[in-house]
C-alpha cells in the first residue's frame, strides 16, 4: 500500500505543481487536439490541374483531365479529420491527340460509356518527412482499390495549395481489355500528379 | 591512270554501312506496309514504334556513315562510263544521301507534330522537334510517304543499275560493294 500512496501523492504534487506554475498553458495543450477541426476548401475548377503521365511504345505521354472537382478537408493539426474527397470526369481525359484520345475514351480502356466518373477519397492521412501521404480508395473503371498518395500541402492566405502524386497500375483497375492488356507497348505502372489551388468553401 | 594505291573496291566500313542501311530499309517498307494494313490499336502501335527505333538507328548510321564518307571518298567510276552517266550515277547517290536523312527526320517530326514521343528500343526517349499539331502532322505524314515512294523508286533504279554494270557493261560497280569477292578482272 504504501508505494501506491507514495505514487498517488506524487502525482497530485506535480498536477497541483503545474496548475500554479502554469495552469493557463496547461488547458489548450490538452484541449487542442479535440477542439482543431480542418477547413473545408473546394479546389479552384480554372487553376487547379490533374495530369497521368503513361509510356507508350517506351515513350511517356501525357494526360489531363479538363473536368473533375476536389473537395478538400484539411488542417496539419487536424489530420485524422482531415481528407481529400476528388471527382473526375472521365469524358473530359486529354492526351493532346486524337487518335489516343478515341482509344482512351473507348470499350478497351477508360469505357467512359459505362464509367463516366472516377472517384477517390482518402481513409486515413500521416505526416511524413516531406509533407503527407495519405491511403484512400480509388474507383476506377468500376474497380475500387487503395492507392496511396503522397502530397504537399501550403496554406495561402485564406486558401491552400496543395501538390501531390500517385502512382498506380492500369491493370488493377482492369484499363486496358484486349491488345491493350498486354505491357508490352503500354506500360502497366501511371504515374498521376495533381495541383490544387483550394478555396475555402463558402 | 590511277595510282596503284588508289581503291578500286568499297572498303570493308563502307560496305558495312552500305549492306546493314540497305538491309534496315527493307525492314522499314515492311513494317510500315504491315502497319498501314492495320486499324489503330496495340498492334500497329508496336510495328510503328519498332519503325521509329530502326528509322532512328537509320538516321545515326547516316550520320556516322556521311562523316565517314566525307574522309574516305569512293573509289573512282569505271573510265569507259559516258559523262553523263557519271552525272546520273552521282545525282543518284546524292539522292541517297538526302533521303538517308529526309525520311527519318520527316518521320521524327511527324511523331513530334502527333504527340507521340520516339523511343529508341525503349531505352531512351528522342525529343520532340517540335510541338503538337495536326495539321503540320498530315502535311509531314505527306511529305513521309512522297519520299518514301522516291525512295523505292530510287532503290529499283539502283540495283537495276548495278545489275545493268554487272551483266551488260561487265565493269566492277556491283563486285565492289560485295563482301567476300576478290575483285575481277573486269575494266
Amino acid at each position: 500500500m504504501r508505494p501506491c500512496s507514495m505514487i498517488l501523492f506524487a502525482a497530485a504534487a506535480v498536477s497541483a505543481a503545474n496548475l500554479w506554475a502554469a495552469p493557463v498553458q496547461a488547458a489548450p495543450m490538452q484541449a487542442a487536439p479535440m477542439q482543431a477541426a480542418p477547413v473545408a476548401y473546394n479546389a479552384d475548377p480554372q487553376t487547379s490541374k490533374l495530369e497521368f503521365v503513361g509510356v507508350q511504345a517506351g515513350a511517356e505521354f501525357k494526360g489531363v483531365f479538363h473536368k473533375f472537382t476536389a473537395a478538400v478537408d484539411f488542417a496539419p493539426d487536424a489530420l485524422a479529420a482531415s481528407r481529400l474527397d476528388v471527382q473526375i470526369d472521365m469524358n473530359s481525359v486529354d492526351s493532346m491527340d486524337k487518335d489516343r484520345d478515341t482509344t482512351i475514351h473507348g470499350s478497351d480502356v477508360f469505357d467512359v460509356a459505362h464509367f463516366p466518373t472516377a472517384h477517390y477519397v482518402t481513409k486515413s492521412i500521416t505526416k511524413t518527412a516531406s509533407g503527407y501521404s495519405a491511403v484512400g480508395s480509388l474507383t476506377l473503371h468500376g474497380v475500387t482499390k487503395d492507392v496511396p498518395i503522397d502530397f504537399q500541402f501550403a496554406a495561402l492566405g485564406s486558401g491552400a495549395k496543395l501538390d501531390g502524386t500517385a502512382k498506380l497500375k492500369r491493370l488493377d483497375f482492369g484499363v486496358g481489355q484486349g491488345d491493350w492488356k498486354s505491357t508490352e507497348w503500354v506500360a502497366d505502372p501511371v504515374k498521376v500528379s495533381f495541383s490544387l489551388v483550394l478555396k475555402p468553401k463558402t | 591512270m590511277p595510282t596503284t594505291s588508289a581503291p578500286t573496291r568499297y572498303s570493308g566500313i563502307a560496305q558495312v554501312f552500305h549492306w546493314i542501311i540497305a538491309a534496315l530499309i527493307v525492314t522499314q517498307f515492311t513494317l510500315a506496309w504491315m502497319a498501314d494494313d492495320l486499324p489503330l490499336g496495340a498492334r500497329k502501335l508496336g510495328l510503328l514504334a519498332r519503325h521509329k527505333s530502326f528509322g532512328m538507328t537509320i538516321l545515326m548510321l547516316a550520320v556516322l556513315r556521311l562523316l565517314w564518307r566525307m574522309f574516305n571518298p569512293a573509289p573512282p567510276l569505271p573510265a569507259g562510263m559516258a559523262k553523263i552517266e557519271k552525272i546520273l550515277a552521282k545525282i543518284s547517290h546524292t539522292a541517297f544521301y538526302v533521303l538517308l536523312f529526309a525520311m527519318p527526320l520527316t518521320g521524327w517530326l511527324m511523331s513530334s507534330a502527333k504527340n507521340y514521343s520516339v523511343s529508341w528500343f525503349g531505352l531512351f526517349t528522342w525529343p520532340n522537334l517540335i510541338g503538337k499539331n495536326q495539321d503540320n502532322f498530315d502535311l509531314l505524314r505527306a511529305t513521309h510517304e512522297y519520299l518514301s515512294d522516291a525512295l523505292f523508286a530510287l532503290a529499283i533504279v539502283h540495283i537495276l543499275a548495278a545489275l545493268k554494270h554487272h551483266f551488260w557493261n561487265k565493269d566492277d560497280v556491283l563486285v565492289r560493294m560485295l563482301p567476300f569477292k576478290k575483285p575481277e578482272k573486269r575494266r
